[in-house]
């Protein structure tokens, strides 16, 4: 990937399953396998992923669904994307009591003790993918995307503690993973 | 609503189709079966307390007896997707396969790209174009929601969809039109309408729809769709392009349709055009929607 390529052009640009293999194996522990019968593209700073078909040269504004965000470190996997291939994942993973799901479906954030290391978590819920959450030092942020996460039952007061909360441990993120 | 006195003539139980238009359309959603199967989806609805009572003509589409349900968790999970009844016609008639390349040249929001896409179980390729900007966004939003796969977005005028480099299997138009058919949805949208305006609104119809048939192999099919009443909109359009297409009628066991008009203003119609569908929201209890299905011409490239 040399760093003038996609990110410069702004298209969609062939990328092999083995980049996203190899990251989500790593992180995740997803067998290379799961991602048999997907093509993958780079478009600056994201990578997106669709099935294995005809794609005609047309001018393209997405193709698939977007998985993953390379901008940051580490890099972020989307919530659409886990609830596709996050299931086969082997670690890095959290399963959520019935309470706590509802809060992670509400964007908050939540006391939770885990052996995952800190980062980017896959988060469970009776054996079905919820998404995306960013876990470290016994805290689990919600990464669910505003536009799909529950109308909150607590009062506002909480509502901007919890912020405060993301807002701590999004800024303890960097020195963490460094 | 005085405009709707055009179509006294035209519309059975007259009366009773004013009489439905004050009534708030009843909510209804999609299962989504690229994420969940339809037993699993009820059982999670019983376990919920969620009343829903299924369409007697689709078995994946659900009336909720409910406010909101667009804040429901399986909404926001993506296992179904808030959708109008009718709305879900025009894929049914389109019958898309797996494997197939298939457009949908009108594609925003996306909740007929979206079970294009799970009729074809997330196989093959469909192609969803929406010339607005602003209206990727949520067209991009509702595939990823529903676990989407094999949709490419495209921006490009309809009307000038490029040709090249390949035909598609089917194609749909789900075409902007002056939408008398959701004034259950929201009273207002009859203000805006006049003859003219629904002239002006067939001119880019007819062009949207002939490039459609341009883009589709011979032989290949091209469902027309709108959620208006006017004439002008959809059997004047139909209409315009029967010299490269020809109609097959649309039957839906359990959906009451009437059959396209054959006289409108005076002026006699093409009798083919008959067998297109409109839905009347007082014979269905629904919003109202026209539908086509055309068949390319095999000689017509």
């Amino acid at each position: 990937m040399s760093p003038s390529s996609s990110r410069t052009r702004n298209i969609f640009e062939p990328l092999d399953t083995s980049f996203v293999a190899d990251l989500w194996g790593e992180r995740f522990g997803i067998p290379s396998s799961a991602f048999a019968g997907f093509t993958f593209f780079r478009k600056a700073n994201s990578v997106w992923a669709a099935n294995e078909a005809i794609l005609p040269r047309l001018s393209y504004e997405a193709i698939g669904m977007r998985i993953m965000n390379l901008k940051d470190r580490p890099w972020k996997p989307t919530t659409s994307a886990l609830q596709v291939f996050g299931r086969h994942a082997t670690r890095n993973l959290i399963h959520l009591d019935s309470a706590n799901s509802r809060s992670f479906m509400e964007g908050k954030t939540l006391a939770i003790e885990s052996d995952s290391e800190s980062g980017y978590v896959v988060v469970f819920y009776r054996g079905e993918v919820l998404g995306c959450g960013l876990y470290s030092h016994g805290k689990l942020v919600s990464q669910i995307p505003k536009e799909r996460r529950m109308a909150s039952s607590k009062n506002g007061a909480e509502e901007s503690a919890d912020q405060n909360a993301k807002d701590e441990v999004a800024s303890e993120m960097p020195i963490d993973m460094r | 609503m005085e405009w709707l006195e055009r179509y006294r003539d035209l519309i059975p139980d007259f009366d009773g189709f004013r009489a439905v238009q004050s009534q708030a359309l009843p909510s209804s959603c999609r299962i989504n079966t690229l994420k969940i199967e339809r037993c699993a989806l009820l059982d999670r609805f019983a376990e919920n307390g969620i009343d829903y009572q299924s369409f007697n003509w689709y078995p994946l589409g659900l009336k909720l007896d409910m406010e909101s349900p667009g804040k429901l968790v399986e909404n926001l999970s993506g296992f179904i997707h808030i959708q109008e009844e009718l709305s879900m016609v025009p894929p049914l008639v389109l019958d898309p396969q797996p494997g197939e390349l298939v457009l949908d040249l009108c594609a925003s929001p996306g909740s007929k790209t979206c079970q294009i896409s799970q009729m074809m179980k997330n196989l093959g390729r469909v192609i969803a174009n929406e010339p607005s900007l602003a209206r990727i966004a949520p067209l991009r939003s509702n595939c990823e929601r529903l676990g989407v796969m094999n949709v490419a977005i495209t921006r490009y005028d309809g009307r000038r969809f490029p040709s090249r480099p390949v035909q598609f299997d089917r194609v749909l138009v789900d075409a902007p039109c002056s939408s008398e058919g959701r004034e259950r949805r929201g009273p207002g949208v009859l203000c805006k309408s006049s003859s003219k305006r629904s002239m002006d609104l067939h001119r880019l119809q007819a062009d949207l729809l002939r490039n459609a048939i341009r883009l589709t192999k011979p032989g290949g099919i091209v469902v027309y769709s709108t959620c208006t009443y006017a004439p002008e909109e959809n059997e004047l359009v139909i209409e315009s392009v029967l010299e490269t297409a020809r109609l097959e009628r649309i039957s839906i066991p359990g959906l009451l349709a009437c059959p396209g008009i054959t006289e409108w203003g005076g002026i006699n119609l093409n009798h083919e055009v008959e067998k297109t569908a409109r839905y009347y929201p007082h014979l269905n209890d629904t919003g109202g929607f026209f539908v086509a299905k055309l068949i390319k011409n095999q000689e017509y490239i």
